[in-house]
């Protein structure tokens, strides 16, 4: 066993050893790099993308719609930015979405802030599929709590959704006209909805604006009131005297002749390769490029790839496949004012119900619908369907009339249904797509289930159920949509059974002591819902646990 | 990549084929009348390049054809020159103050509020009848 050593608070110098190393600075590897560094520990943090310049964020100027397409857009490989790293989904019928950059893919979020239920955490005692994870919803209250804090979360309490907790730090947000119509549908049901708990201050808060409801949330928050780490978690962990590397992709995680882990290989900005040495290494990289590092970290230790004797790494892949409804009414909504999280939400279907006929359930969230260019491709040009159309058919004044008819009058309700694991859906490396670096880029492998169709056209046909009752107008279902793989869950599993699984409760390998994963790769189910408040919540849990254990933690 | 050069007469090509696209309906002005096809067809162009090839194209193709019938031919002989133009068209128009003031869409605008007011859905009784439904979720089974 080799002590590790209480850091001095001096940042570490460049390619100096230090206690512990920290690849990627989103949601999870920030926590980790706040509270490392606040215990005393050194600690360097490695991310491949740059603090963002909320300055460049387009929601303040008159082409953001336009540029929301492309330069904003989700989906790294439509985005297709320097920083970003391609990703093979041809055989993916979901793709994923992220952001590189400090903040990570958070950048980009709508905020929704939905712990997971106890549920959630036993889905295999309850509904017999999937596995239980090794705690429970109560053993992470005391972190989730913390964590909501520390992000600054607006929201009611009281939620009978959930078991009752410590109230948020700011009051809700404005539900809005959009979310007092939605909230109408749901009580004209006697359906459960609440007022939208979100990422999103409603009063200034630890380094945060208040938000102003600009609604451009999914490209950036201009105003600085979206919560992100950059904002809510860096100044305190600079100031603890954690080091920050930006621009830094890893390539490997290294490992001595007793295949304990001694560092990483980067490739700095200007392409030349660097090595940070390290006591510690924990991967921080989302579901995908967690196991991307590992599989790349080959070794005569690990011929399959790091930490993966059990085979799991890159399995289990869980994306939450995603519907939406879009409903119109006469009354105007005002429908392009924020805030882009959700104005209410909705559980009244989450918990299982065997006679719908699929096993779990989605949570439902009502959102504005954006500006007058989002309201001309909302369906798509389902006119262009038939073979015989004319574009005049769609344009002109039915262009007009459409978008008149729909701007400012239109919500949509994001359904989030849960994704069961199955070993089938993985992330493996491509043989011959490389990122800027040259390094291999991931490849996927994606079915959504039979379980996950069942169950989105059921909650499809209850959301429309709702929006009828509430007196649409005009409704519209996309089913299972492609580009809405933001949750990328599950494929460094979480278990007590070295042979069953990557990480221990922890956080820590099974195969490689010093080595961690703390993101949401570890989930050994994916929940029905927004998950970053559980990923930065296990994050929270493991790095405490880190904190308390660090004298007994063996070292290279 | 193609030249981006716009010529008068693909200017004139552009504002017609928007015209058709877009044209004054109702409060809503036609696309050329809010400047589509000046220096904003640039700017958008320029916000946007990975449009120009699509977008010059589409333009070298209805050139000095009637706007209806060049439309038409595009769209089924070549989509994405097509879809670029339509884009860039109505992307344009939308980012007009006279298109957005006849809309009645203020743009992505700060609102102020007072976090602290009372909601009306709290003094209507819609949040009383979902709590005192009471609790929907599953708890942690012992």
């Amino acid at each position: 066993m080799t002590e590790v050593a209480i850091g001095s608070r001096r940042p570490a110098g460049r390619d100096e050893e230090v206690d512990v190393l920290i690849i990627g600075a989103g949601p999870s590897g920030s926590v980790a790099a706040k509270h490392l560094a606040q215990a005393g520990l050194s600690v360097v943090t490695l991310e491949q993308g740059h603090m963002p310049d909320r300055n460049e964020f387009p929601g303040r100027k008159p082409e953001w719609e336009l540029v929301t397409q492309k330069q904003w857009h989700p989906n790294p490989n439509f985005r297709d930015q320097p920083r970003d790293y391609p990703i093979n989904t041809d055989e993916s019928d979901v793709h994923p979405l992220m952001f590189a950059g400090v903040g990570g893919s958070a950048t980009i979020y709508a905020g929704h802030w939905t712990p997971f239920l106890p549920s959630d955490f036993r889905v295999r005692s309850l509904d017999g599929v999937a596995d239980d994870w090794p705690f429970s919803y109560e053993e992470l209250l005391p972190d989730l709590e913390t964590v909501e804090r520390e992000v600054g979360v607006s929201g009611l309490p009281g939620n009978p959704a959930y078991p009752p907790k410590m109230s948020y730090p700011t009051p809700p947000l404005p539900i809005g006209k959009v979310g007092t119509k939605a909230a109408e549908c749901m009580d004209k049901m006697g359906w459960h909805w609440w007022p939208g708990t979100n990422a999103i201050p409603s009063l200034p808060y630890n380094g945060l604006n208040a938000c102003v409801r600009r609604g451009t949330c999914m490209s950036g928050c201009p105003e600085g009131a979206k919560s992100t780490t950059d904002i809510t978690y860096w100044p305190h962990a600079i100031k603890a005297g954690a080091r920050l590397v930006t621009g830094a992709r890893v390539r490997e995680i290294e490992v001595d002749d007793r295949g304990l882990a001694t560092g990483a290989v980067y490739i700095d900005e200007n392409g030349r390769e660097r090595r940070q040495k390290a006591r510690t290494v924990i991967v921080c990289g989302n579901g995908i490029g967690t196991p991307r590092l590992l599989l790349l970290s080959k070794s005569k230790h690990f011929p399959d790839g790091l930490a993966n004797s059990s085979g799991l790494v890159g399995k289990r892949l869980m994306m939450h496949p995603f519907s939406a409804v879009m409903a119109t009414f006469d009354e105007d909504l005002e429908s392009w004012r924020g805030p882009f999280g959700q104005n209410i939400a909705s559980f009244e279907f989450y918990e299982t119900d065997e006679s719908r006929g699929f096993v779990r359930g989605a949570k439902w969230g009502a959102m504005p619908a954006g500006g007058p260019l989002g309201a001309t491709s909302f369906v798509g040009t389902k006119a262009f369907t038939d073979p015989n159309a004319k574009v005049e058919d769609m344009w002109g004044s039915h262009f007009h009339d459409m978008v008149d008819r729909r701007f400012g009058h239109t919500m949509v309700w994001g359904i989030i249904g849960e994704d069961l694991p199955e070993e089938s859906n993985e992330v493996l490396l491509d043989d011959e797509m490389v990122d800027t670096d040259g390094i291999p880029a991931p490849k996927l492998k994606y079915k959504v289930s039979d379980n996950s169709e069942k169950m989105l056209k059921f909650h499809e046909d209850r959301v429309l159920e709702a929006v009828e009752a509430g007196g649409a107008v005009e409704t519209s279902v996309v089913h299972q949509m492609a580009d809405t793989g933001w949750h990328l869950l599950g494929t460094c599993l979480m278990g007590d059974d070295p042979k069953k699984s990557v990480v221990n409760r922890w956080g820590q390998t099974h195969d490689v002591p010093n080595l961690f994963v703390f993101d949401g790769s570890t989930f050994p189910t994916s929940g029905g819902l927004n998950p970053t408040a559980t990923i930065m919540s296990v994050a929270l849990r493991q790095t405490r646990h880190m904190i308390a254990e660090r004298r007994n933690q063996e070292a290279a | 990549m193609m030249s981006t050069k716009l010529t008068d007469e693909s200017r004139a090509a552009f504002a017609a084929l928007a015209d058709f696209l877009i044209p004054a309906h109702k409060k809503m002005p036609a696309a050329s009348q809010t400047g589509v096809a000046g220096p904003l067809l640039d700017e958008v162009l320029r916000l946007r390049p990975d449009l120009q090839d699509d977008f010059m194209r589409g333009i070298g193709a209805i050139t000095g054809e009637k706007a209806c019938d060049a439309a038409n031919a595009l769209y089924k002989e070549d989509e994405a020159a097509f879809n670029a133009l339509s884009l860039v068209a109505s992307a344009a128009y939308y980012m007009t103050p006279e298109a957005r003031e006849a809309l009645g869409y203020p743009g992505q605008e700060s609102l102020t509020y007072d976090a602290h007011t009372v909601p009306e859905y709290m003094t209507n009784g819609m949040i009383e009848r979902v709590t005192r439904r009471g609790s929907i979720y599953k708890p942690t089974p012992r």
